[in-house]
């Protein structure tokens, strides 16, 4: 009894203290965004480039004056490793940190359980990189989406395909995510049905380097045009080394998640000539150079392939804040989907279903650089 | 026919390197029954160290072959004494202790290790320069690279050196010695402990001989690049029964044959499984593997 009472008493002491730092940080009010990509693992590098891109918003933001009624923006970077179930746990480490808004995650089978779980508490959540269908199709209303989808991806570069390489088969491999199968899936569909024949629909496993076998396949396949859907740009360049040693002599085609500096910096000249699809970024437009130039004196990088995207979804979340004056996650939505700026990767505007509409564009490896060869929406080449 | 060559070839070099990654599992294991599962880590910093060093090389002008070979050796070099460094911090303090908590020891520095490498090498791949060894033979359908060739040429040579300095040498003779009987042995006058840092030594210099071809071969290495192939190369280990050497080669070449065959037979997806059912299946029927010994209840 006397030990009860003890622990009764400690825990009555331990609440007093705990209430009286609250109510010492209340006299601050801070505004928290967190940030979910895999920090680890073999998707560590797109992660980062998420990470960085949301910061340099938040850098921007401030040095504009911040936003009136907080007193400081702070980030909560948390890791999902690409893995559903740590993406769900990342994101209730968010929520015991009270967030109110969150940009992530990158792979789709991270995004679809971790905004389940973040529109429980009615946390706005904005993915920079998920390009899975699935995921604005849901009736979250916490959802929003600032880069491109797949369903209007696969027709984009089967378009391609057809109109401007005159490919008559096809050979493709993906490595079994979420996001790369279904698109990969969707690539197959679409050709079929534009008359392309696809000689073989292979999967890869993550985390392999060695596609000897699957590329002998290729070969012995010859088809016009090798489709790469991959989970990131690392594992596309081997690919790409590798198709080369083997002689594999069909163009290479990559998607979102291939197009990223480093695919060049690795596969070298065996990347030369390559084509990948990826949204249209207008690269000399002044919001793209000024967000660059910051990029580099931050983190001394090149922006990755969906840092602009990770800047503008954190930059829409906080405009919109601004806008509302509260973090209340119904009135956030109302100010997001009146938004309409001018961001580094695009225009950015939300529809009611949280998309921001698709622009994909080809690009073409030239002189170890992606250059822009061909739009899916004017279907006429650069 | 001439895909089935082609397989058979990209098989053998994948077994090739998994065979000398199963070569360190199974010896440490052989000497004191320890899976070290920090041993891919070694494949992943010898790979690092290799494309350092070559980097650094060429930057001085030497010529390409010149460089690849100093970075092996020093790459080795640095390999084995990171291992000698892990034993003696992780291992030496515990080998009193239950096998379970050198088994965590284990565990805990293969997390330590990778996360080191990602800290101080970052989280990009980084890529080799695979230019050195371009090129390679061509009939019809059938290609084979330099490079392949140079990894089952190095694996064929480390492995007769790994044998004759086990079978031949007065410290191979101390390290069968210790596997066989630790205490015997150092009751014979046997330095069970240095025995023991060289056989972690020399697993590990195998591991990064192996960490700078893959790294050649594929083009690129990357701070978890030890995982996969890790768990692969114990599989090799066991399958061949795990402490024997030439079992480890046998195992290597099978585990790589049949991940190839799979996945250009049936699909890539099924080749892991396909790779376990047979280890499952061989352990089935001989629990030791396929080299192994009889279990020896007398051993200490």
């Amino acid at each position: 009894m006397k030990r009860l009472l003890a622990l009764i008493a400690a825990l009555a002491v331990m609440t007093m203290v705990l209430t009286g730092c609250g109510e010492e940080k209340a006299a601050e009010k801070v505004l928290k965004i967190g940030t979910m990509s895999p920090l680890t693992g073999p998707y560590a590098a797109d992660g980062n480039d998420i990470r960085q891109g949301a910061e340099i918003a938040i850098e921007v933001i401030k040095e504009q004056g911040g936003i009136e009624g907080f007193d400081d923006i702070q980030i909560f970077p948390q890791d999902t490793a690409c893995d559903p179930k740590q993406a769900v746990a990342a994101a209730n480490k968010l929520i015991n940190d009270e967030v109110t808004g969150v940009v992530g995650a990158y792979c789709s089978s991270s995004t679809i359980p971790a905004s389940e779980t973040l529109a429980e508490e009615n946390i706005i959540m904005l993915t920079p990189a998920s390009t899975s269908p699935k995921v604005t199709e849901r009736g979250l209303t916490n959802m929003f989406r600032t880069c491109g989808r797949d369903d209007h991806q696969a027709p984009a570069a089967v378009k391609f395909m057809k109109d401007v390489a005159g490919v008559k088969s096809i050979f493709i491999v993906d490595d079994k995510t979420t996001y790369s199968q279904g698109l990969a899936e969707g690539v197959a569909a679409a050709a079929t049905a534009a008359g392309i024949e696809v000689k073989e629909h292979d999967h890869v496993n993550q985390g392999d380097k060695d596609y000897s076998a699957v590329l002998t396949k290729v070969k012995a396949a010859n088809p016009d045009l090798f489709y790469i859907s991959l989970q990131n740009s690392a594992t596309g360049a081997l690919m790409m080394i590798q198709a080369k040693r083997m002689g594999v002599d069909a163009i290479l085609m990559g998607q979102d998640a291939v197009y990223h500096p480093k695919l060049v910096e690795i596969a070298k000249s065996a990347a030369e000539g390559a084509f990948c699809t990826f949204g249209a970024i207008d690269k000399d437009a002044e919001a793209f150079k000024t967000f660059v130039s910051k990029y580099k004196a931050k983190s001394g990088n090149e922006p990755g392939a969906y840092s602009a995207y990770a800047f503008d979804s954190a930059m829409a979340y906080l405009l919109a804040v601004k806008a509302a004056g509260t973090t209340d996650a119904a009135k956030v939505r109302a100010e997001i989907l009146k938004l309409d700026f001018t961001g580094a990767s695009k225009q950015v505007s939300y529809q009611e279903n949280g998309d921001s509409g698709s622009n994909y564009t080809v690009y073409q490896v030239k002189d170890g650089k992606f250059v822009p060869y061909w739009n899916s929406l004017s279907g006429e080449k650069y | 026919m001439e895909f089935f060559i082609q397989q058979l070839i990209n098989g053998i070099t994948l077994g090739a390197v998994y065979a000398l990654i199963a070569l360190g599992y199974t010896m440490v294991y052989g000497i004191i029954q320890l899976i070290n599962f920090a041993h891919g880590e070694f494949f992943a910093a010898g790979g690092y160290m290799g494309v350092i060093l070559i980097s650094y090389l060429a930057a001085q002008g030497l010529h390409p072959y010149a460089c690849l070979g100093i970075s092996l050796v020093l790459s080795m070099g640095y390999c084995a004494l990171l291992a000698m460094a892990v034993e003696q911090l992780a291992y030496k303090p515990l080998r009193q202790a239950s096998r379970l908590a050198a088994l965590l020891s284990a565990l805990g520095m293969s997390i330590f290790l990778q996360n080191g490498l990602m800290l101080t090498q970052g989280v990009y791949d980084k890529p080799y320069p695979t230019e050195i060894t371009a090129g390679g033979f061509e009939w019809g359908l059938i290609s084979v690279s330099y490079m392949q060739i140079f990894i089952v040429g190095l694996t064929a040579v480390l492995l007769v050196a790994l044998n004759i300095l086990v079978f031949k040498t007065r410290i191979g003779r101390a390290m069968r010695a210790t596997s066989q009987d630790k205490v015997m042995a150092a009751l014979v006058g046997i330095n069970s402990n240095r025995v023991i840092a060289t056989t972690f030594a020399i697993g590990a210099a195998l591991a990064a001989a192996a960490g700078i071809m893959v790294g050649l071969y594929y083009g690129s290495v990357n701070y978890s690049m030890g995982f996969v192939p890790g768990i692969k190369a114990f599989a090799a280990a066991v399958l061949g029964g795990i402490g024997n050497i030439t079992g480890a080669l046998i195992g290597g070449l099978i585990i790589g044959m049949v991940e190839i065959f799979a996945a250009g037979y049936i699909s890539g997806e099924y080749k892991d499984v396909f790779a376990f059912v047979i280890l499952i299946g061989v352990l089935y029927f001989r629990p030791t593997g396929i080299m192994g010994e009889n279990v020896d209840d007398t051993r200490v």
